[in-house]
């Protein structure tokens, strides 16, 4: 089975070839040939598109699958479908599954569930058992069966002697700890942003300040943890992530950790660079996200900390939520939005600037360092993991392939079009 | 004739200044209409209406209820306690249930911020917002601000300050817009801790202190602490609040000219008001209950027009 992509722009900044236009043939899942003009084999799958760009597989570093628990609103199978429908070939998923991913048993249910799926899926187990914040999962053990991370994906770690203990616990195994940073007793019944736009609209507002309170937290406890044991050179990879990223002061912090040399890094979610709170004036539960969309500066920053590496990775932070969850009042929806097929969209149509091969970096190279995926290269011989795309074509995301339809972004008509991916051999879309 | 600009009354946020002259000239002639021996009017007799209450409430609901029968509208009332709302009914449901039995506008009091909005997105009604959370509350402030216009003749250029629980006001938010729409500047008081932190970003002057609010002021409009939509502890205590924010008789007679004390009711006697203050010759309290209805009459008597 071989695969010929005719005329490819290739996007990829560690590649010989990046900014050239090339013919690429894979052959057995990997890339045999890539030169001006190659002439296509017997039986080749032959792609030949306009405006034909290609770059690593995408890696989404935050997907949640409700799979098993929440089967309603999507299914493992339906997340990886739409994540190559988002021009994904890696996703990692939450464990705030029901059971919770926090034992060999939920980690192997969900690795099972992966097999034969056109998308890699990492597993993030859960730091505490249930996600809840107080006894901590066997680590090691979940280490050793595969988890990608630890993480209590939607529950933020509110108790910091959890958070030092299991960075020094992780630090042997060269294990990664993600935390979404909100300081949950400054955001009790919160609804969004707290700002004037919440005054107005007389919802119950979440300061700027939770989140970024427990940014500096965390990382004077990295620092105290790493001060105490002294660096090592599994330090050079990120040890502390900080996901779903908001607002600008919690960018600075990490701009300014980095620059300390503490081994972080962070994300942001496509949706937070397009929308800021105005959007809630119409009181959308589909724009009920947490975090919360943020002031205009506050996106911004946010795009800014993206120019300048602060931000690593780019996530949909896809949350499937069923009608019953979001057909209901402001105040008694669920937060969350669908993301998985709507990033490259999101991103491309409201891109303020930012050169491409810098947000295709956030897609590819950024998540893999910080999930310690291998690097994928778009070099003869190297495994075919690739995305393909066109940044200027237009489509409507006018049907979703998830289960769940609370995205805000259905129906509208977005730049920045995924035309597929290659990932084992095989051409999905 | 002049119409409004809505098809819904959600909230004072959405109507533009001549909507709001239209709704308080229109109550001045119903307010005749009701201080006649035959105090009813046959305007709405096509139309029903069902006030959908999933708060408690018995002035609100009353004020509505006498302004749809003195319209001649047909009457339903709807109201959570032993409702289907505990069995899980959404919100939806419930309303299209009642749209089903031929209803033409829902009167919605409801506990969520927006719940007005959302219905009328979902249904062909007119929806009446009468009061949704800590959001707006546009009848009582229309029916504010045509108290203050009936006491001191215009609205204009008034110093109105709004005191007590800010932040779980729904009073305060729709009379912040509603006043300065019409000119009128405004001030809150409070506790810090009941004052949104970027409310002064609505053009309103901040005040901790009471009798510099009552000493600012043309009108004092003094809010109900509303002890049970603070889901988490704001003060220390109601015997501390009446001690540093509650208003008295004494107080009012100090000041060096007459002001107007106004409160939505119900008061809280002995917390933001002293009895002598809530009974003295500055409030038009009272008014304002009786002005409710003839405001509400002309608030549905205009929409149903549209």
């Amino acid at each position: 089975m071989s695969i010929l992509l005719r005329s490819a722009h290739i996007i990829h900044s560690e590649s010989a070839f990046n900014g050239l236009t090339r013919d690429v043939l894979i052959e057995n899942g990997l890339i045999r040939q890539i030169a001006d003009r190659i002439d296509a084999p017997d039986h080749a799958q032959v792609v030949e598109l306009p405006n034909l760009h290609l770059s690593a597989g995408w890696v989404d570093m935050r997907v949640s699958t409700g799979d098993p628990g929440f089967e309603q609103k999507e299914d493992l199978t339906s997340a990886c479908r739409a994540a190559v429908a988002g021009g994904f070939t890696d996703i990692a998923v939450l464990p705030n599954t029901r059971p919770v991913v926090d034992s060999k048993d939920t980690l192997g249910y969900v690795r099972r569930m992966a097999e034969g799926q056109p998308v890699a899926v990492h597993p993030i187990a859960a730091i505490t058992k249930g996600a809840k914040g107080e006894d901590f999962t066997d680590m090691i053990d979940l280490h050793h069966a595969g988890a990608v991370a630890f993480s209590d994906g939607e529950h933020p770690l509110q108790n910091a002697d959890l958070l030092l203990k299991t960075l020094q616990y992780l630090r042997p195994l060269g294990g990664l700890l993600m935390n979404r940073p909100e300081e949950t007793g400054l955001t009790r019944f919160g609804q969004m942003h707290e700002g004037v736009q919440s005054t107005l609209l007389g919802l119950k507002g979440m300061p700027a300040m939770a989140e970024e309170l427990m940014v500096a937290r965390d990382l004077r406890l990295l620092a105290y943890v790493l001060g105490e044991a002294g660096t090592t050179e599994a330090d050079t990879l990120p040890v502390l992530h900080f996901s779903c990223l908001s607002t600008a002061k919690s960018v600075e912090l990490i701009r300014q950790a980095k620059e300390q040399g503490l081994p972080v890094s962070c994300d942001v979610a496509a949706h937070q660079l397009v929308f800021d709170d105005t959007a809630l004036a119409g009181f959308d539960t589909f724009l009920k996200v947490n975090p919360p969309f943020r002031s205009r500066a506050d996106v911004e920053a946010l795009w800014a900390g993206l120019a300048d590496g602060t931000i690593d990775a780019i996530v949909s932070d896809h949350s499937p939520q069923d009608d019953e969850s979001k057909q209901v009042e402001f105040d008694h929806a669920e937060f969350g939005m669908t993301g998985l097929e709507t990033v490259f969209g999101a991103l491309m149509s409201h891109n303020p600037g930012l050169p491409l091969g810098q947000l295709i970096a956030a897609l590819t190279t950024g998540p893999r360092r910080v999930l310690r995926l291998p690097t994928a290269t778009i070099a003869e011989g190297e495994p075919a993991t690739l995305t393909l795309f066109d940044p200027s074509g237009t489509w409507t995301f006018d049907r979703s392939v998830s289960k769940s339809k609370n995205s805000p972004f259905l129906g509208q008509t977005l730049t920045g079009r995924v035309l597929g991916t290659v990932r084992g051999g095989k051409l999905w879309r | 004739m002049q119409s409004l600009s809505t098809r819904h009354l959600l909230g004072i946020k959405d109507l533009t200044e001549s909507d709001i002259q239209l709704i308080l000239a229109t109550a001045k002639e119903f307010k005749d209409v009701i201080n006649r021996p035959i105090k009813k009017v046959p305007s709405l007799r096509d139309i029903t209406i069902a006030n959908v209450f999933f708060e408690n409430s018995t002035r609100t609901r009353l004020s509505f209820e006498l302004a749809e029968k003195r319209l001649s509208a047909d009457v339903v009332n709807f109201s959570a306690s032993g409702s289907s709302v505990k069995k899980g009914e959404t919100l939806l449901d419930t309303v299209n249930n009642i749209l089903a039995m031929k209803v033409d506008m829902i009167v919605m009091r409801h506990s969520s911020p927006g719940a007005p909005h959302y219905l009328a997105k979902h249904i062909p009604a007119n929806v009446v917002n009468a009061g949704d959370g800590t959001h707006e509350h546009p009848t009582q402030a229309l029916l504010d601000s045509f108290s203050i216009q009936q006491k001191l003749g215009d609205v204009a250029g008034k110093r109105v300050a709004i005191i007590g629980d800010i932040t779980h006001s729904r009073v305060a938010l729709s009379n912040i817009f509603c006043l300065q729409k019409q000119g009128a500047e405004v001030m809150v008081c409070g506790p810090a801790t009941l004052i949104p932190k970027h409310i002064s970003a609505l053009g309103v002057r901040v005040s901790h202190d009471v009798r510099e609010a009552l000493n600012w002021c043309d009108v004092a409009n003094v809010l109900r602490i509303q002890l049970e939509r603070q889901q988490i502890k704001y003060f220390p205590s109601l015997r501390e609040y009446s001690l540093y924010y509650g208003i008295s008789k004494q107080m009012l007679d100090e000041l060096d000219r007459s002001i107007v004390l106004m409160h939505p009711g119900p008061i809280n006697r002995g917390v933001e008001l002293t009895s002598d203050a809530a009974d003295s010759h500055h409030s038009i309290i009272l008014d304002q209950v009786e002005n409710g209805v003839a405001v509400r009459m002309a608030v549905l008597y205009l929409l149903a027009q549209l």
